[in-house]
């Protein structure tokens, strides 16, 4: 059975071939010609200067016998004779994890750059990614389990006095999340996460006519996709750049103009707005809520422990349990007072509804459901 | 809310919060202002901006900016010479048009004939100024307010480049736009409405293209972006509640959500989540704002019939125009209109007379409004192209007919308002309208003029990026065109 519907599969695949795009190099006799502009003017080239392919000449050769190519590139870039490579990709990784690189200008390591506030420390992460075989999952899982990294977020007085900048991490810093990884906790703590991977780019929710108010004649409108496609991670989201998402480009999504290595973080009125009223975000309450309901825990404070859980993964405290509670029941109290609010509340996305749900009390659960994925501790990294 | 204690915030915190524009935080009003350089002058408190700025008192609080998309002919609206009637019809000659760059829509052409405006001009003013007639009448009737500048010039010839290239002062993309570099540097000066504003309406014409990084931030913090407000929906994108959820219900969800917060602050003593509880309220309070704002019905029926018939239809560029002057009452620092439809390469008699329809007296009726309530005296208006128009006609010219291609050599653009002399003309073409000889603006001279009403100078408003201090004028030199200062 198993093995017939995988020939189906392979059958199916066959059929129609995927067409993707490779690029290889002109063989020798064929490669492009470039050359000198004149004064940068790009109509006057100097056809008596040649630039071929090489390295900066105030840099080591590339390695004996290496192509001058883009092999020969990686492989310059590679050589266990020096780490300036691995040195940059762990301290990147570094600032994805804690906020900030370890060298803390991480798109500059030269003469400028700011030193590195632990340079033993960024030497032998180095050298360990490269021997290694630059396992990037090994080095992310050594910093993740390392004791620096599980330290608690909380800000000592001492630690302001002594450390302000935390260049010791004698406190795990706290920071924001970016765009993508807010839009995918709300979908994934909602149950709506649709894990595929890989793909073409999907069209999640856009309010309508970003495109078309911008495009040539206003002719390009935005199509939005249907069903799973919603709700894959933020990376496959379609990206537009001369009109990009604005759920994402809110959060300090770069716009993908130019190339950015440390992303700013701001905290702005629209943010609040993003994860207060876009649908996407809404209908992640709504299923959030249905999730809870769904649960096995039926006790209003044993639901926003579980909601807890899954938003922030910790139980709540008990002036935690009390404040959503009541909230909870002003809001139940509303709603039941105006059952169709609730309906057209609940309204919101594509994704279906369990019906046998009291709207009342799933709306009321919806609110309770964003007012936790809205909590500083859902949106930042701590 | 608990009072915010300013002695707990580092140095850092505190230039990271300070350091905004929309995203002020309300935290910072109870900081001492005075720490922090007001622009704004008396009376006004400012929120977030760098404390070196203003560099020197500027006459400009505020800038409104009227652009218009895709290069209006400066030969049919304000650089008409009557020797043009004589040229009309003769070949361009090759001493005027020396080896120009040309776009790829006109450089297979065989003969460039060069065309007079079709239309009637007239001399308005005490320097009688030459402004189209036909489709100018109300700007010609505020010409003493305004200087027109001739001499205007870019490198570039296609929109996307030009556009890009006056906005951000690169051709390529990736820079703060103009507006986000006022709000890093200037902040806002009302926490409740974002310090830059962006608006569009359309034209009847070919619409080019507009980029979201017209009004972007480029490497500076995604709170300095342009906040596009519209005309259609929410005004701002997410503002409306949801369906079933009123502002009574949302007050007493955030209400929880604060308390939630400050339990958090209790046990991390992190200012952010004070800064992230500020801008909860923050965007409560804009909820309310900024349809009020949006909403012209209290305008008295006098002020709308000064702006036109348009006035009445939302997303028009009259009621852009008015919504323009209600949002530099508020405080806003940087206002920009984009109108769209000014890329004539055909039919241009018919088609240049639809955008002035649309655009010659709300423009006209914002500087009399500005003037009116004594706004003239701090706003820079602004308006014009990304560049002009070719002399010649692209396509074949009719009795009644032609087109005319990008023109990035000269161009015109006039400017008013907060210092700029009034009824003055600057810079001189040749009889063409096709080469500067005298004068010559660069729009990167344009630009470093703006800042510099607004109190800044151009070499000195910068941000550290790619080894670079970067700055709106390039590594360029860029000069202030003193000459059409009062």
């Amino acid at each position: 059975m198993a093995k017939a519907k995988l020939e189906k599969q392979i059958a199916d695949l066959n059929r129609k071939p995927v067409t993707s795009m490779i690029m290889q190099d002109n063989p020798p006799n064929k490669m492009r010609m470039t050359y000198v502009l004149d004064r940068g003017a790009y109509d006057s080239p100097k056809k008596e200067e040649v630039i071929r392919p090489g390295v900066p000449k105030a840099l080591p050769p590339l390695p004996e016998g290496a192509p001058a190519n883009r092999l020969g590139l990686a492989q310059w870039l590679t050589q266990p004779s020096h780490p300036l490579t691995a040195r940059v990709a762990v301290n990147r990784y570094w600032m994805m994890l804690f906020g900030e690189g370890l060298v803390r200008s991480v798109g500059d390591f030269g003469a400028q750059s700011t030193p590195p506030t632990h340079p033993g420390l960024l030497d032998w992460l180095a050298v360990d990614f490269m021997e290694s075989g630059w396992d990037v999952k090994r080095m992310l899982k050594q910093l993740v389990t390392s004791k620096t990294y599980r330290r608690s977020s909380k800000i000592e007085s001492m630690h302001r006095e002594k450390d302000s900048e935390n260049e010791l991490l004698a406190h795990a810093p706290r920071f924001r999340l970016q765009g993508e990884f807010i839009r995918d906790h709300a979908l994934a703590v909602s149950g709506l996460l649709n894990p595929m991977v890989g793909g073409p780019g999907v069209k999640p929710y856009q309010p309508a006519n970003i495109w078309n108010e911008v495009s040539l004649n206003g002719g390009l409108r935005y199509k939005q996709d249907e069903g799973d496609k919603l709700y894959r991670r933020s990376m496959y989201t379609y990206w537009k750049r001369s009109s990009p998402m604005p759920n994402m480009l809110i959060f300090d999504s770069p716009s993908r103009e130019k190339c950015v290595i440390q992303r700013q973080r701001t905290n702005t009125p629209l943010q609040a707005l993003v994860t207060l009223n876009d649908p996407q975000f809404l209908e992640a309450a709504r299923a959030f809520a249905e999730r809870l309901l769904k649960s096995d825990k039926s006790e209003t404070a044993a639901r926003i422990d579980l909601a807890y859980r899954y938003a922030t993964a910790r139980l709540a405290t008990g002036r935690e349990v009390e404040i959503l509670t009541q909230l909870y029941q002003k809001n139940l109290a509303r709603f039941q007072s105006a059952p169709e609010t609730a309906k057209e509340f609940l309204k919101v996305g594509e994704s279906p509804r369990d019906e046998s749900f009291d709207a009342s009390e799933h709306a009321a659960w919806m609110v309770v459901a964003q007012t936790i994925m809205n909590l500083d501790e859902s949106l930042t990294r701590n | 809310m608990q009072p915010f204690n300013p002695l707990l915030e580092t140095r850092r915190q505190f230039l990271l919060r300070t350091g905004n524009g929309i995203g002020a935080a309300a935290l910072s009003t109870m900081l001492n202002p005075s720490l922090i350089g007001s622009a704004m002058g008396e009376g006004m408190q400012q929120y977030g901006g760098l404390p070196s700025i203003p560099h020197f008192p500027g006459k400009a609080k505020r800038v409104i900016y009227m652009f218009m998309a895709g290069g209006p002919s400066h030969i049919d609206l304000f650089d008409y010479k009557p020797i043009q009637r004589k040229l009309h019809g003769t070949e361009l000659p090759d001493s005027v048009r020396q080896d120009q760059r040309l776009t790829g829509m006109s450089s297979g052409q065989k003969s460039f004939p060069c065309v007079a405006p079709m239309f009637e001009f007239g001399q308005y003013g005490e320097h009688q100024t030459w402004v189209n007639k036909d489709l100018l009448p109300h700007t010609a009737g505020v010409v003493d307010k305004i200087t027109i500048v001739k001499s205007l010039h870019t490198e570039a010839v296609n929109h996307d480049p030009a556009i890009t290239f006056i906005n951000t002062g690169a051709q390529q993309q990736g820079k703060p736009s103009m507006g986000a570099w006022l709000s890093y540097g200037m902040g806002s000066v009302n926490e409740n409405m974002p310090g830059y504003v962006v608006m569009i309406s359309r034209g009847r014409g070919q619409l080019q293209a507009l980029y979201d990084r017209l009004w972007g931030s480029g490497f500076l913090p995604a709170k300095h972006q342009g906040v596009k407000l519209r005309s259609a929906g929410e005004p701002v994108l997410y503002l409306k509640n949801p369906k079933g959820f009123d502002r009574e219900a949302r007050r007493g969800q955030l209400d929880s959500l604060e308390q939630l917060n400050e339990l958090n602050y209790d046990k991390f003593a992190d200012p952010e989540i004070q800064a992230r509880i500020s801008q909860y309220e923050l965007a409560f309070r804009m909820q309310s704002e900024v349809p009020g704002l949006m909403d012209i019905e209290g305008e008295p029926d006098h002020v709308k019939e000064l702006y036109g018939p348009q006035t009445d239809k939302p997303g028009s560029f009259a009621r852009n125009c008015l919504l323009a002057r209600r949002m530099a009452e508020k405080g806003v620092r940087y206002i920009q209109l984009f109108h769209r439809g000014w890329d004539q390469h055909g039919a241009l008699p018919s088609k240049i007379r639809q955008q002035c329809e649309d655009i010659d007296q709300p423009a006209a009726a914002l500087l009399k409004d500005l003037d009116q309530r004594g706004m003239l005296e701090d706003t820079l208006v602004v308006f014009g192209g990304e560049f002009g128009r070719t002399i010649y006609s692209q396509g074949k010219l009719t009795k009644d007919n032609h087109g005319r291609d990008h023109h990035g050599r000269c161009f015109s653009m006039w400017m008013a308002g907060a210092g700029v002399k009034r009824g003055f003309e600057y810079g001189k073409t040749d009889d063409h309208s096709y080469n500067i000889v005298e004068n010559p603006v660069h729009i990167r001279d344009m630009n470093a003029t703006i800042l510099h009403q607004l109190g800044i100078d151009h070499n000195k408003l910068t941000f550290k990026y790619q080894g670079l201090d970067q700055r709106l004028t390039g590594v360029e030199e860029a000069h202030v065109v003193k000459d059409i200062l009062a």
